[in-house]
């Protein structure tokens, strides 16, 4: 290893772990000491990640407020070295680090309102894709619609949630006061998108995410139907489907729909 | 990943990428998402903006399509602030196909990013690293600088950052060591002027005799930026309007250098875009009354 590897490892080792070891590299000015200027790049190093985590989980932030907040970054920073040269991505990991690290795994509501956000950001500037309009469904025959399969917008994702972090959130949006968090008996199942440039999302009945689950694993309508009969009323299936899939096209949700030759 | 794929022939070239030096744009600001609107709906007379690339390495959505639209009204320039040029750690071809990428939508004026580290062993620590000014650093970040430029098929412009500390083990000033970077590789040098100021009263030197010790026929662009002074020492921080004394330095740039884009760096505590338009418009009134006449294209 050069001694210039070996320099920039023991800086990096003192900015993460606190390790005083490159303080015998470097001087100290005319105006301050080495070990208060080292500590601006300690100081920045912190603050910058916790930073970009109030950016992105705006709503969290508010939820938990400043202190409670910046304690949880700090311990997600530490936890969790940032390892993608985009500052965009950092924060990717949150969900999965309230999931699992006490005390914040004692309180799954943070993990979903984390998930949440987190699938509102990449909404936000997933890939760009077409938008199935309404009136291209006029070009099929109906003997094709059992055969239709259908493409979602790359922005759309599913998510389900085990809390109220939903309702949470669009509290904490309205800047109204949130209702206490509670753990669901059935998940909150969410569609997540993006509508031209704004990131939505809408809970969606059992039935419809489980027609979404399956039309997104290219399950032609046909066979969508069938499943959808044995949810409620069979005789209504194919209504309820189509009802669906005109809410789909019309949010912006597809985009495509095509029968495979 | 084959590095050695991604790479012309070494057979290809073996001096630096010699390109022309960039045109002069003007006056310029930097693009926020703030100001995102404002501009879009009201075309203000800003000559060119500076973009961060890294804002922009994205899959999709508004901010793409924004800075389409920016690109197709405005001069554009990348900015970068994670290329670690002066890295140990091995190059990031990931990050510089998405770099070159961006570029290749964008058809920047130039790409800059600064010269500085921002972690090794996989870390990332988003932050703007110093270097030792040794011989052994020159060679690395000189070897480091063509290879981008070979895979960006284009010159480098790269900045003068803020330091906070200096390593007792430097063989040369840091005037010297772009000087002799910018020389050896053929990359272009941004001359932040703020920074300037910040390094020279951090390690008591006199900005001036950095600013003499830069060749004035390298400097392709200057950035304006405030910081907030500790007493002890300044912290880059780009959250306040330009200092006196930086204002102050940009003449004495302005005489050394002649005409160089310029733009002014706001990160934090943004304001409307008609005050930063204040300054944007101080830079090219200083620059009217220090050039000669005749100097700036009307």
């Amino acid at each position: 290893m050069s001694d210039f590897a070996r320099q920039q490892g023991e800086f990096q080792r003192g900015i993460l772990s606190g390790d005083d070891s490159i303080l015998a590299e470097i001087l100290d000015s005319p105006k301050e000491t080495r070990a208060t200027l080292f500590g601006v790049y300690r100081y920045a190093y912190g603050s910058r990640l916790v930073e970009a985590m109030r950016n992105d989980h705006e709503l969290l932030h508010r939820y938990l407020g400043d202190e409670t907040f910046d304690d949880m970054g700090h311990a997600y920073v530490k936890a969790r070295p940032s390892e993608h040269p985009n500052l965009r991505w950092f924060s990717q990991g949150l969900p999965d680090f309230l999931r699992s690290n006490e005390p914040y795994s004692n309180h799954l509501v943070l993990a979903d309102l984390a998930a949440l956000e987190k699938a509102l950001n990449d909404a936000f500037d997933a890939v760009e894709g077409a938008v199935l309009a309404l009136e291209a469904m006029a070009g099929f025959a109906p003997e094709q619609w059992n055969d239709l399969v259908f493409t979602p917008h790359p922005s759309a994702a599913r998510i389900d949630l085990s809390t109220n972090a939903a309702a949470i959130w669009m509290a904490l949006k309205d800047e109204e006061t949130p209702s206490e968090a509670q753990t669901l008996g059935e998940p909150s199942r969410l569609l997540i998108w993006r509508q031209d440039t704004t990131p939505m999302f809408r809970e969606l009945p059992t039935e419809e995410a489980m027609m979404w689950d399956e039309a997104a694993n290219g399950i032609p309508f046909g066979v969508l139907c069938e499943m959808l009969a044995t949810y409620d009323d069979p005789d209504g299936a194919a209504a309820r489907g189509a009802s669906y899939l005109h809410g789909w096209i019309t949010a912006g949700l597809l985009t495509a729909a095509s029968v495979p030759t | 990943m084959n590095v050695a794929s991604r790479l012309p022939s070494p057979t290809a070239r073996a001096e630096p990428i010699r390109s022309a030096k960039p045109p002069f744009l003007g006056f310029g600001l930097g693009l926020r998402a703030q100001h995102y609107d404002d501009i879009l709906s009201g075309n203000p007379p800003i000559d060119w903006f500076e973009v961060i690339s890294e804002n922009y390495m994205l899959p999709g959505g508004q901010p793409l399509r924004v800075l389409d639209q920016i690109c197709a009204r405005y001069p554009v320039v990348m900015h970068g602030v994670s290329l670690s040029i002066a890295s140990t750690a091995p190059p990031n071809f990931e990050y510089l196909q998405g770099l070159k990428d961006l570029a290749h939508r964008v058809q920047p004026k130039w790409v800059s990013d600064h010269l500085c580290w921002t972690g090794v062993h996989g870390k990332n620590l988003h932050d703007l690293l110093p270097i030792p000014y040794t011989e052994e650093a020159l060679d690395h970040v000189v070897s480091r600088v063509q290879l981008v430029q070979d895979f960006l098929g284009r010159a480098l412009v790269l900045e003068n950052v803020s330091t906070y500390v200096q390593f007792n083990n430097s063989e040369m000033t840091e005037w010297e060591f772009l000087s002799e970077l910018s020389r050896r590789s053929g990359c272009w040098l941004l001359f932040d002027i703020n920074n300037v100021y910040v390094s020279a009263f951090n390690h008591g030197y006199d900005p001036l005799t950095f600013l003499n010790g830069i060749p004035a026929d390298r400097v392709v662009q200057f950035h304006m930026a405030g910081h907030s002074h500790m007493g002890t020492h300044i912290i880059d921080t780009h959250d306040h309007p330009v200092c006196e004394d930086v204002w102050d330095l940009y003449v004495a740039a302005l005489k050394r250098f002649g005409r160089v884009s310029t733009m002014i760096e706001r990160d934090d505590n943004i304001p409307p875009l008609d005050e930063l338009m204040l300054e944007v418009n101080r830079t090219r009134e200083i620059a009217e009354a220090v050039l000669p006449a005749g100097a700036l294209p009307r």
